[in-house]
């Protein structure tokens, strides 16, 4: 079946990213990393793209391919292209362009340098170390990791902040703190829970939804804030945040806005949010901070609180 | 001026694994490498790594194995170096930072292997090498190792039979670079990528077995290429040893499990070699299913292949459309591995002065004619670790000698001529040729004819190669230019294993030839030895080191 | 067809901030005839910080929830998209994994509860989109919207992650589109239609978080919409509460009103500006409702 390419190409030093189209016979089985490869090996040799193992292993050919971050190794182009008739090809967003399809890597890299990427065992002379199944499970997924940039690409809040830590960096760093043989957990976790750190992740679930590995880098967050917790490390709005409403929670059953906002943000930033609050207010839109009434068998929830306390503190 | 202490060519296994011994060492110390460390080769190492670590096995045993699975070509010195020191750098790797599988109690966990007379290998799932090379790069940036990524290394520059440091080609400038040390360890992998159907990923082009004769260090028993039995159909995706290890089937259209008629014994856990063979019999002989055979893992039942084998049966699925827990996967045998390699010895030398290398480039033997699964990790690490070491003790011994530029003007000249040809044959086209002529006369069964058509072809396509052009003449990540360079590599590499191959009148291990189908101890216990010399080849012979076990014959 | 009676489940922000959600949707399905049963004792969800504390804490918590849903014998329909994502995640869990749900059953015992895993959770969108349908909803039109350019605004927690809830492709999907039509109106193509509001980040890193709003409001707006519909009150919060301060943030005049999916529906049904509460928005939708 012939099938339509429509390739984003760019030389930033020279001209205006232009889009390209190619006509690619395609069979049964092909991806789109052998389509670029059938281009780049006729037609246009100038197409740069990069590529390695072509078995989505290596992470080196994510792309944005109709609009949603890929490997081009494991893409299937008939599926794709029935659908829609034509398959547009780009480099992968969050990134600078280099040239056609390749993106400067180097903020990725620099992110995974600023969570101390490597172990720092609490005994270096221990020979063995028993790992049970579920401590081994525990990193196991954030380890499938092959860093192929694909989260960073959808990540939203990287998109707004491009200081924030990201989804790639955030698995990496859950995949030490979560490690049993780890010596400096709350060390890493002080430094996670600080500026641009894994609380200002929005949970858009771009990642989790467009990892290709099935790495799960929201997990990774969401356990490294319960983690972070856990260890104490409070004194910032994210865990105060949720300790708000896991309080709210427990005293009225449900969200207590008002409560909560004070709480998240301190009494002198609260009060910073009063002209807005007072907007709010106009419209009927502020909590009643006094009459908050609590649900119906709120016996029951105090005592699955007390239930989960009582087997966390069994380990 | 740039200046390292040691420079490491290749960021895979070995490559890193030297860099971190040398950097150890407090040594100023650089990687170069055309693809960034993760996404090296060794990063799609799927089944495990081998190491005699309970009480029941032994070392002596593991390295029986191995010198029996190499048909008695391997060098019994460095396999000896090889088993004896594997279970240390287990727990080395443990160290560093890597979690292999456990069993119940939470040790390390060891799962049966062809050729293996125990279950001694480690793994971590089915994605051993993904684990470990993420380990090893952590490594590197805990050590503050200098790390060129993207770079392609054009030319290793000796002078006095001395190595003086590399000449590479930053890929995102086009400009080349004097790089100066007094150590070069190359690490570059092997050289699947002379075939079409090949588990080898596409960087997999042999480049610093290339330099490295261009330099002035022999090549040794390129003939021998391992042809792994379970490879995808269409693309030669790799599945791992570990889907038999784990208890999976190979099975003919008649659904017989054809292993019984090759290996009574051992079945499906023969070495790779016997494997392939017989593949490729039933396949010729009309008992495949569309050029293939089937490996079946449906009796493993869902929750084991989920376990064990969770990246095989994504590939199934992804790049095959088949299941592995509902039908069996068509497979076929597919190149594999490079047994051939650098000469070296069990520190990494090669006998230019500062120049060593480690890992699939390099060729100790410590697989001989057929390497076991499990081997070649533990090889990168191993002799990694050695290489580095010897790396940097030699650079601590000698003194740095800069290159003049003239030595870069030259190379520099050589890449003009290609980016400037007005007009020629594109790289792509003459590849396509070359690996139809080595995978057409240079596969599992190999014939005298054969191997002189093939060395025919390849010779009139290295003669087409000097007028090899580009379209892309821009300086930024030009890949078509680093195409072009590969090209050179793999038709002067596809000459030597081609001519190797001819002139080993045997069968042993992977080089089976069908008009001398007997190994023949008395004439070819020795190693083939390729020097370049005066633009041609000067073929050489060494004798096995033997020194525990006389060569038997091989039944499994 | 369905049996369209749901355990109601408006979620804790439209029983207080976006209070007129929850009263539309109320008013909306009456007049269609889907029955909601009201759950008193339903516990808030946890809107994912719990997750972020105990990931036990939470399963039980939603769990609890299921049970009570189970005991109604009905599924639940919420109007909050993070409710939903929540719920189904939890719910995903629960019933892959007999283990966990074992596990959990353990901690709701002292409860005097348990979930045996039968309840699905939806959300009005998909009830109206498939369980009422389309066809229905459109002979239930009194006055078509067909002077309203809308930009169908989905966010993240009705969409991802798609293995939990799995109704829409979360790259191509089709319902707040289908039912916007279905209602009489175009339904605006723009880019962000399927990103983040910016709400979690709101008492966190609020620059990120109205960066983000003002960027999808501008998007629809630049694409000609004239307003905004949304199937999530926590989007809305930031979409209509935030956008002064993301008009002040990117520099740029927006203007766009924000409608909860309710209350379009409800305007199509000849509701009035005043039975859809428009007047607790803070950008007023007046102008563009004129004849309405």
């Amino acid at each position: 079946m012939k099938t339509k390419f429509k390739i984003r190409r760019s030389d930033p030093l020279k001209a205006e990213p232009y889009w390209q189209a190619y006509s690619v016979e395609v069979k049964e089985g092909m991806t789109v990393l052998d389509a670029l490869l059938k281009i780049s090996e006729g037609d246009d040799p100038t197409l740069s793209f990069r590529r390695s193992c072509r078995s989505a292993i290596c992470g080196s050919c994510a792309l944005t391919i109709n609009g949603f971050p890929k490997l081009a190794c494991s893409t299937q182009i008939l599926p794709i292209a029935k659908e829609t008739r034509e398959v547009t090809v780009e480099p992968l967003s969050n990134h600078q362009v280099i040239k056609d399809l390749v993106v400067d890597f180097t903020p990725f890299w620099n992110k995974m340098e600023k969570v101390t990427p490597f172990l720092l065992p609490a005994d270096e002379t221990r020979k063995e170390w028993v790992i049970k199944k579920e401590d081994e499970k525990a990193i196991d997924r954030a380890q499938k990791c092959i860093m192929c940039g694909s989260c960073n690409a959808v990540c939203n809040s990287l998109d707004v902040d491009p200081n924030f830590i990201g989804p790639a960096a955030s698995a990496k760093a859950w995949r030490f703190v979560g490690d049993v043989r780890e010596g400096h957990r709350k060390k890493r976790l002080e430094r996670l829970s600080g500026e641009h750190g894994v609380w200002d992740c929005v949970r858009c679930v771009h990642c989790t939804e467009y990892c290709p590995k099935d790495a799960a880098p929201l997990e990774a967050i969401e356990r490294l804030r319960a983690k972070a917790i856990e260890e104490g490390v409070v004194e910032n709005p994210g865990a105060k945040h949720v300790l708000s409403l896991v309080d709210s929670i427990k005293r009225v059953g449900r969200l207590d806005e008002a409560a909560m906002t004070f709480k998240t943000l301190g009494f002198l930033r609260s009060l910073g949010m009063i002209p807005f609050g007072l907007k709010m207010e106009i419209h009927g839109k502020l909590p009643h901070p006094i009459i908050f009434l609590a649900i119906e068998g709120m016996k029951e929830v105090k005592k699955i609180y007390s239930a989960v306390e009582k087997r966390r503190k069994k380990g | 001026m740039v200046i390292h202490d040691v420079i490491v060519i290749g960021a895979g296994l070995a490559g890193m694994r030297a860099a971190v011994e040398a950097a150890r060492e407090g040594l100023n110390v650089a990687v170069v490498s055309k693809v960034h460390p993760v996404r090296s080769h060794s990063v799609a190492a799927q089944g495990g790594i081998n190491a005699a670590l309970k009480e029941t096995d032994s070392w002596e045993d593991h390295m029986f194995d191995t010198v029996k699975g190499s048909d008695y070509l391997a060098d019994e010195d460095a396999v000896e170096v090889l088993c004896r020191e594997a279970p240390a750098d287990i727990m080395e790797l443990e160290r560093m930072g890597a979690v292999f599988s456990r069993d119940d109690a939470g040790k390390i966990a060891q799962r049966p292997f062809g050729g293996a007379g125990y279950p001694r290998t480690c793994y971590l799932a089915d994605r051993t090498g993904h684990g470990l090379i993420h380990v090893m790069y952590e490594q590197l940036a805990k050590k503050n190792v200098y790390l060129y990524d993207e770079w392609h290394v054009v030319e290793i520059v000796v002078e006095d039979k001395s190595v003086r440091g590399v000449i590479a080609l930053e890929l995102l400038t086009g400009k080349l670079h004097r790089l100066h040390s007094k150590a070069v360890v190359i690490a570059t992998g092997g050289y699947g990528r002379l075939f079409n159907t090949t588990t080898n990923a596409l960087s997999s082009t042999g480049d610093g077995m290339a330099l490295a004769l261009r330099a002035g260090a022999p090549l040794m028993d390129m003939e021998f290429v391992q042809f792994h039995p379970t490879t995808l159909k269409r693309t030669g995706i790799l599945m791992t040893e570990g889907a038999r290890g784990e208890g999976g089937y190979l099975i003919n259209k008649d659904g017989e499990r054809f292993m019984k008629r090759y290996a009574p014994k051992t079945l499906e856990l023969a070495s790779r070699d016997v494997i392939s063979r017989a593949e490729q019999r039933e396949i010729e002989e009309g008992r495949g299913v569309d050029g293939c055979v089937l490996l079946d893992l449906r009796h493993l039942g869902e929750e084991k292949i989920n376990e064990r084998l969770p990246q095989i049966r994504e590939l199934s699925i992804n790049f095959a459309g088949k299941d592995p827990v509902r039908e069996p996967v068509p497979v076929k045998p597919g190149a594999h591995y490079s047994m051939g390699g650098i000469w070296t010895d069990v520190d990494g030398k090669t006998p230019v002065s500062g120049l060593f290398a480690a890992g699939e480039c390099a060729c100790l033997s410590v697989h001989g004619a057929n390497r076991l699964g499990g081997n070649s990790l533990l090889e990168t690490i191993v002799f990694g670790r050695r290489a580095g070491s010897a790396a940097a003790g030699f650079s601590f011994e000698n003194k740095l000698r800069v290159f003049p530029e003239d030595a870069l003007k030259d190379t520099a000249r050589g890449i003009a001529l290609i980016l400037n040809r007005a007009e020629g044959e594109s790289a792509s086209g003459i590849l396509k040729e070359a690996r139809d002529a080595v995978e057409g006369h240079c596969w599992v069964f190999r014939t005298e004819a054969g191997l002189k058509q093939g060395l025919l072809e390849i010779r009139k396509l290295k003669e087409r190669y000097e007028g090899v052009c580009v379209t892309d003449r821009g300086d930024g990540f030009n890949t078509e230019l680093v195409t072009a360079l590969e090209a050179g590599y793999i038709l002067e590499l596809s000459e030597v294993m081609l001519l190797s191959a001819l002139n080993r009148t045997e069968s042993r291990g992977s080089h089976f030839r069908t008009d001398f189908p007997e190994r023949n101890d008395r004439e070819w216990l020795k190693h083939t030895l390729i020097y370049k010399k005066d633009g041609g080849y000067d073929i050489r012979y060494r004798d096995v080191v033997m020194t525990k076990f006389k060569p038997e014959e091989r039944k499994y | 067809m369905a049996d369209l009676r749901y355990a109601y489940y408006p979620g804790c922000a439209s029983q207080e901030i976006t209070k007129e959600a929850n009263e539309v949707t109320r008013k909306v399905a009456e007049r269609l005839g889907i029955e909601l049963h009201d759950m008193p004792g339903a516990n808030c969800c946890g809107a994912g910080l719990i997750t972020d504390y105990n990931y036990e804490l939470s399963l039980a918590l939603n769990a609890r929830i299921f049970a009570q849903a189970e005991g109604m014998g009905m599924d639940i329909m919420t109007i909050c998209s993070t409710c939903l994502m929540v719920m189904s995640t939890a719910n995903r869990d629960l019933k892959k994994d007999p283990e966990l749900l074992r596990r959990i059953n353990a901690l709701l015992s002292d409860a005097g509860l348990t979930y045996r895993g039968t309840v699905k959770v939806k959300q009005l969108l998909w009830v109206l989109a498939q369980d009422y349908g389309l066809e229905r909803l459109k002979k239930a039109v009194t006055r078509p919207l067909d002077r309203l350019n809308i930009a169908p605004f989905y966010g993240c927690h009705s969409l991802r992650p798609s293995s939990a809830l799995g109704f829409d492709d979360p790259q191509r999907p089709w319902s707040l589109e289908a039912v916007i039509k279905t209602l009489g109106a175009q339904a605006v193509e723009y880019t962000g239609k399927t990103k983040c509001c910016g709400f979690q980040a709101d008492l966190v890193a609020l620059d990120t978080a109205v960066g983000m709003t003002g960027m999808r409001l501008l998007s629809a707006k630049e694409s000609s919409a004239t307003c905004m519909v949304t199937p999530c009150p926590f989007c809305h919060i930031n979409l209509d509460n935030y956008q002064g301060m993301a008009e002040k943030k990117i520099s740029k005049k927006i203007d766009v009103p924000v409608f909860h999916l309710s209350q379009i529906v409800g305007l199509a049904m000849g509701m009035t500006p005043v039975e859809l509460g428009l007047s607790r928005h803070l950008v007023s939708a007046e102008k563009i409702l004129t004849g309405y």
